[in-house]
């Protein structure tokens, strides 16, 4: 054998092993091709997952008894059990079966693992959570919950459910295609990661930064304009649901569970006068506090789409007496969230001796969280209370590790993780915990914050007595603990009477202003909560009518703190909307509440427009422009697809924003880099869009609208030029005449897949509607957030309901299946479905028998 | 010299004709055969099918989760070179479209049971962040079984005696 041989058989021996080794276990962050790519075992197995069902007999372990699950034609599962541990874990079953990836990514985003699954580049995402500590505190949750009690049961049987279909998913080897490609599987479920799904809600409805992004404002543009620009009350009020008078019956203690952390913390050294170190305080807000504020800033910016939460756009409302036809009571609901492929919703009904519920579930949790039982039906909205807090650290460089906090250096308490990365090696993490809660960030000052996330709140306990209620006082007071995410609960019953509750936690500091990061030495700390007989709440309204729409829930009268404009109640045109629609009428049936909830009229187009008219009928407008006026003289405000009016409108609203902040944002510097969601000029800043539409109609004077340092303006001056602009900017765009400029045009929606790969979501797809339409679109002018399940229930008597409901997207993850998208023609086009009944009396075509 | 001294006169630069005497005539060449016509052992029915179970076997190991099978067909076909003096250019064809056919057969069989390929293709795709088309997971894991193979051919005939490139 010539060396040249011998060489070529080694070169040949290493290609093969690094091939076989390539495709046999991967390398880095290449997956093990061989493996994923084998036509009947990777990646391809996940087809069967897609086939239609069919009717079939299943063996899940843990049963007690046999359970009927009957599916519709768009896969609609009821669920009718012995008793309620076998519908829930039932229902556990069914969710692992058809969202096992929707679920197990959640899971991972809220534990801090993704980085398992999709390797360094989510290190960010889950350092970050971990340092916020969704985890912790389900943890600390499960902990208290007693095994026997009825949450942990259901916690228990649901968890079972689900590890019965992942050692199904073992033994056959049909995992969701994600898994085989990545060489990752889940692991077993467990009532931990239940309560964490709890958690990523919560995060996702009331985690905000807009505390850092005012401390930006305030130190840029000076606290007087910051605080007339976004104050705490807007200038025009938006209507509340629950108007005056208040009851101020003092102040409750805080939830036991926040209480723990701060008691664990033991002062290190006696009480002593502190050393001088960096620390917040009243006035300007120092260099340190905005290098910290641009810390946490950066780091949420590294986030995936939809993990903090942006728009409050949901609506809920239910009417008695006169307004409704044929019906005791109807309640509409449908919430606004991030739309995705699949939904974050899976409709089902369980039954089972005592439980009667139909709607709509959230995988990875046990419970129907919208819907209607055998008597009352409730919707929820997003309360949009502040209840994060940032509190800079007292700290000393001759103290590392410590802070301090009422008189006396305390030490952090440390939590150690160790963080799983794909493709390489694990990652550490150390979080520092003070009194306050997680430190987020060193840089500049050390800042922690004190978020409604880190408060348990027993949710599942909760919602198992909402479902058991058969009236508003046991509705009531199921919701009596209801701690996170603060949710508006809209309620109608089978004997005519409606109401609602803004159940959650509410801080209220001893001093300090809470919308800007508070010194954390003590006095400023959460001193309780508003008691729940005060919290908003309001029962059969002499209107007949109670609509939620995340506008401030309360009058200005109200003696609590609740809020500012930017943190962030909705400016309240949905819910105006609502109320003209609904109140007054007379007789109006399911398809008069379908009609507003489809409603595309933008009720601040209406305020403004004919403002808009009358400046330029005071200028001299181009033929274009005179054109372009034209198409909004005869609109009815609505933003429907083809209308040009309706993109002149939007167009010319960020213009006029642009025209009047921008000077003040450009001579301020205001680091709008830092934070573009809460910091750049824009229609989804609802603080502006108040202000400025309060000054066009009752100040049009405001020194606002002159620059600074330039001449004098006045409101009809700045319309004319922004209106110009506007025109310009479609005619750049668009171009042809005006009236070819539909919305349609400039805007739509998508609905991007869970996974975030390309080609597996939904659109974009032309579409009409805004942010302030009660057919909400929000994001831009590629709208990704908006109503993510509607439904209408009918009380047409004594336990007899009439429940219609539809989502964008459909019950099955798996894009093979037919369940995948075939809602969406329906959701799009305005059509509803029947729900099923809560009483498990299901019709169906495909039925299975699951069998202990 | 005697080439600078041709320099200038007539016919000195006819291509090829440079200074070269006239060549003798040559007959002519033979006609040009395949060189595995003459030379394979056995009908060529034989081979094909010979071709077509391990086609077949690939396919049904593929089914089974016997990812490696095509690394070992074109280990097995780089030792039968050797001993059955196979030419590369027909071994190396025969291996690449031996080991694509065996699981494209494996897809195929799936898509013929029922099974929606089609869509799992295009999810496989967009996961792995390619185009989402069908086409380009099939490509891929088509890619995959060729490799194995190629690499396993290499591998047979490295390790087997030489009788130089064929």
């Amino acid at each position: 054998m010539t060396v040249g041989r011998g060489l070529n058989a080694l070169a040949a021996l290493c290609a093969s092993a690094a091939v076989l080794a390539l495709f046999a276990f991967g390398y880095g962050p290449v997956p093990a091709l061989g493996r994923a790519l084998d036509p009947g075992h990777g990646a391809w197995a996940s087809a069967a997952g897609g086939q239609p069902a069919h009717s079939q007999t299943l063996a899940l372990p843990g049963l007690a008894h046999p359970v009927q699950v009957v599916f519709t034609s768009h896969g609609v599962a009821s669920i009718h059990a012995a008793d309620d541990g076998d519908a829930f874990l039932a229902l556990g079953y069914l969710h692992a079966r058809f969202r096992l990836t929707e679920m197990d990514l959640e899971r991972r985003l809220g534990e801090g693992r993704i980085s398992q699954l999709a390797g360094s580049a989510a290190l960010a995402t889950d350092k970050f959570e971990l340092r916020l500590g969704l985890l912790r505190t389900a943890q600390a949750e499960w902990a208290a919950t007693p095994r026997t009690s009825p949450a942990g049961q259901v916690l228990i049987r649901y968890a079972r459910g689900v590890n019965d279909y992942l050692a199904q998913a073992r033994s056959t080897g049909d995992w969701p295609s994600i898994y085989a490609l990545a060489g990752v599987y889940p692991t077993a479920w467990t009532p931990i990661d239940s309560l964490v799904m709890q958690g990523v809600l919560t995060q996702q409805l009331d985690y905000t930064t807009t505390p850092l992004d005012y401390a930006l404002l305030e130190h840029t543009l000076g606290p007087a304009h910051t605080m007339a620009w976004f104050p705490v009350l807007a200038p025009a009020q938006s209507t509340p649901y629950d108007p005056p008078p208040y009851k101020h019956p003092g102040i409750a203690p805080i939830p036991p569970q926040a209480l723990a952390s701060a008691q664990a913390l033991a002062p290190t050294t006696p009480p002593q006068a502190p050393a001088t170190v960096a620390h917040a305080s009243k006035g300007p807000v120092p260099a340190p506090a905005t290098r910290a504020a641009e810390a946490i800033l950066a780091q949420t910016d590294a986030l995936p789409p939809g993990l903090i939460h942006e728009f409050p756009d949901s609506n809920a409302w239910a009417a008695n007496g006169p307004v409704v036809a044929g019906a005791a009571s109807m309640l509409a609901g449908d919430p606004h969230l991030p739309q995705t492929v699949p939904s974050i919703w899976y409709q089902a009904a369980l039954s089972a001796p005592g439980l009667s519920v139909t709607g709509v579930t959230v995988p990875g949790l046990p419970g129907v969280l919208i819907g209607h039982n055998a008597h009352i039906a409730w919707s929820l909205t997003d309360t949009q209370n502040q209840a994060t807090l940032f509190y800079t650290e007292r700290t000393s460089k001759s103290r590392p590790g410590q802070y301090f906090w009422r008189g006396a250096w305390r030490r952090m308490r440390q939590v150690h993780y160790s963080i799983p990365v794909r493709g390489g090696s694990p990652v550490p993490l150390t979080v520092d915990l003070t009194v306050h809660g997680p430190v987020m960030t060193q840089a500049g000052q050390t800042t922690s914050v004190d978020w409604m996330g880190s408060i348990a709140s027993p949710d599942i306990a909760v919602m198992i007595g909402v479902t058991h209620a058969s009236d508003f006082a046991q509705f009531r007071a199921a919701l009596a603990n209801w701690r996170a995410p603060s949710q508006n609960f809209v309620y109608a019953d089978d004997r005519g009477h409606i109401g609602a509750i803004s159940a959650g936690y509410y801080p209220l500091v001893r001093h300090g202003d809470p919308w800007l990061p508070l010194p954390g030495t003590g006095a400023d700390d959460v001193a309780g909560v508003i008691p729940y007989q005060a919290v908003p709440q309001v029962y059969d309204p002499p209107s007949h009518v109670v609509a939620t729409a995340n506008q401030r829930p309360v009058g200005p009268s109200y003696p609590y703190y609740i809020g500012t404009s930017a943190d962030f109640f909705d400016p309240g045109y949905r819910a105006s909307q609502i109320y003209a629609s609904v109140r007054g009428q007379h007789g109006m049936g399911p398809a008069g509440f379908a009609s507003v909830q489809l409603s595309v009229t933008d009720p601040l187009a209406r305020q403004i427009v004919p403002r808009l008219l009358a400046a330029l009928a005071a200028g001299r407008p181009s033929p274009q422009q005179k054109a372009a006026a034209g198409l909004l003289r005869g609109w009815n405000a609505t933003m429907a697809p083809g209308s040009a009016a309706a993109a002149l409108w939007w167009t010319f609203w960020g213009d006029y924003l642009n025209a009047v902040f921008q000077p003040w944002w450009k001579t301020a510097n205001v680091p709008v880099h830092k934070d573009r969601k809460g910091l750049a000029i824009s229609p989804q800043q609802f603080s502006l869009d108040e202000v400025l539409a309060a000054w066009t109609t009752g100040d049009p004077a405001n020194p606002a609208f002159s620059p600074p340092g330039g001449p004098r303006r006045t409101a009809p001056a700045v319309m004319r030029a922004a209106f110009a602009t506007a025109v310009a900017h479609l005619s750049a765009l668009l171009h042809g005449a005006p009236s070819s400029w539909a919305w349609g045009r400039l805007h739509s929606r998508q609905f991007p897949s869970v996974t975030q790969a390309a080609g597996l979501g939904y659109g974009p797809r032309a579409s009409g509607a805004d942010s302030w339409t009660v057919n909400a679109a929000d994001g831009g002018l590629v709208s990704h957030q908006g109503p993510s399940w509607r439904m209408i229930v009918a009380w047409t008597g004594h336990g007899t309901a009439s429940g219609e409901g539809v989502y964008p997207g459909g019950q099955s993850e798996n894009p093979a299946s037919p369940w995948y998208t075939d809602q969406m023609a329906d959701w799009w086009n305005g059509r509803y479905l029947a729900m099923p009944p809560a009483s498990g009396d299901a019709a169906g075509p495909v039925r299975w028998s699951l069998r202990p | 010299m005697a080439d600078l001294r041709r320099l200038g006169k007539r016919g000195s630069y006819r291509l090829g004709r440079l200074g070269a005497p006239s060549a003798a005539p040559v007959a002519p060449s033979a006609p040009h055969y395949p060189v595995w016509v003459d030379r394979h052992r056995g009908p060529a029915v034989l081979w094909l099918l010979a071709w077509l179970v391990t086609v077949a076997v690939l396919a049904a190991g593929a089914l089974a989760g016997w990812w490696f099978l095509p690394f070992v067909a074109g280990l097995a076909a780089g030792v039968a070179a050797h001993y059955g003096r196979w030419r590369l250019r027909v071994t190396l064809p025969a291996t690449v479209l031996g080991a694509a056919a065996g699981w494209g057969a494996a897809l195929w069989w799936l898509v013929r049971r029922g099974l929606p390929e089609g869509p799992v293709a295009r999810e496989i795709a967009a996961l792995a962040g390619l185009p989402a088309q069908a086409l380009a997971a099939i490509a891929v894991t088509l890619l995959v079984a060729v490799i194995q193979a190629l690499a396993g051919l290499w591998l047979g005939r490295a390790l087997t005696p030489g009788r130089g490139s064929r």
